[in-house]
């Protein structure tokens, strides 16, 4: 039956938006992880890109995750002279990671998530109200 | 799964009245379905077989909260599987249901 297609749907795009969200997480808790030593890179922040799948089985279209692939824009530099990540001048690359736009991409992730969870609700309502004709 | 076995005996009990009601009229009353001699059999079946698919999605959803409690599982997979189950479970109670009416709506005939 197709409202338990779309069921699947919703669940693939449920473990999607937990997959951003848990990037969403990496980067923000490697916000200020920078290199060992001088000369190394810091944290670079990730990115998941997502595409969408037919299932073969069900010839529904679902969402998957396809790369989690970095961003490619510069790292700061910060003048620590303290720090052992520092060079010779004494700045320090900090990782590309912007709390606020972290900040912004979790609430899509979150929104997006209950979106589905509410696509699963509906369709199960459905079901369940169809059931409910035979009795 | 008992309130499905009730269900079986029931519908063999019918087909076996059936029987006994069929063989002993003189002119069985033509049947709605074409060669439906053992149709109450084959109704069995797709009882049965009905029965064996929500089992297998009770098992399937049981299996997934297992390996969620042992830490291995997806939470997502757990949610559709004993979704899937129930939905499946309700399909066959009403079902059932209206075959145990329809049963007993025939048992109250009188002959």
């Amino acid at each position: 039956m197709d409202l338990e297609k779309s069921v699947q749907v919703s669940a693939s795009g449920l473990r999607a938006q937990s997959l951003r969200m848990r990037v969403i997480a990496e980067n923000l808790a490697n916000a200020d992880s920078v290199s060992a030593g001088p000369g190394g890179q810091p944290y670079r922040r990730r990115i998941p890109s997502f595409r969408a799948e037919m299932n073969r089985a069900s010839g529904a279209t679902q969402v998957s995750v396809t790369t989690i692939k970095g961003d490619r824009s510069a790292f700061p530099r910060a003048y620590q002279p303290g720090n052992p990540a520092a060079d010779a001048k004494g700045y320090v690359l900090m990782p590309n990671v912007n709390a606020l736009t972290e900040t912004a991409d979790m609430k899509a992730a979150q929104r997006g998530y209950e979106a589905n969870l509410n696509a699963i609700e509906a369709a199960r309502t459905l079901t369940m109200r169809t059931i409910d004709l035979l009795k | 799964m008992v309130n499905a076995l009730g269900t079986l005996d029931a519908l063999s009990a019918y087909g076996r009245a059936r029987g006994v009601v069929t063989s002993s009229a003189p002119q069985p009353l033509p049947s709605p379905v074409a060669g439906s001699q053992g149709s109450g059999a084959e109704f069995g079946e797709m009882v049965a077989s009905a029965v064996g698919q929500v089992g297998d999605a009770l098992s399937k959803a049981e299996s997934a909260s297992i390996r969620q409690v042992a830490g291995k599982g997806d939470l997502i997979d757990v949610a559709t599987a004993i979704g899937a189950a129930e939905t499946a479970l309700d399909t066959m109670v009403a079902v059932r249901d209206r075959v145990v009416n329809a049963y007993n709506e025939i048992m109250r005939l009188q002959i």
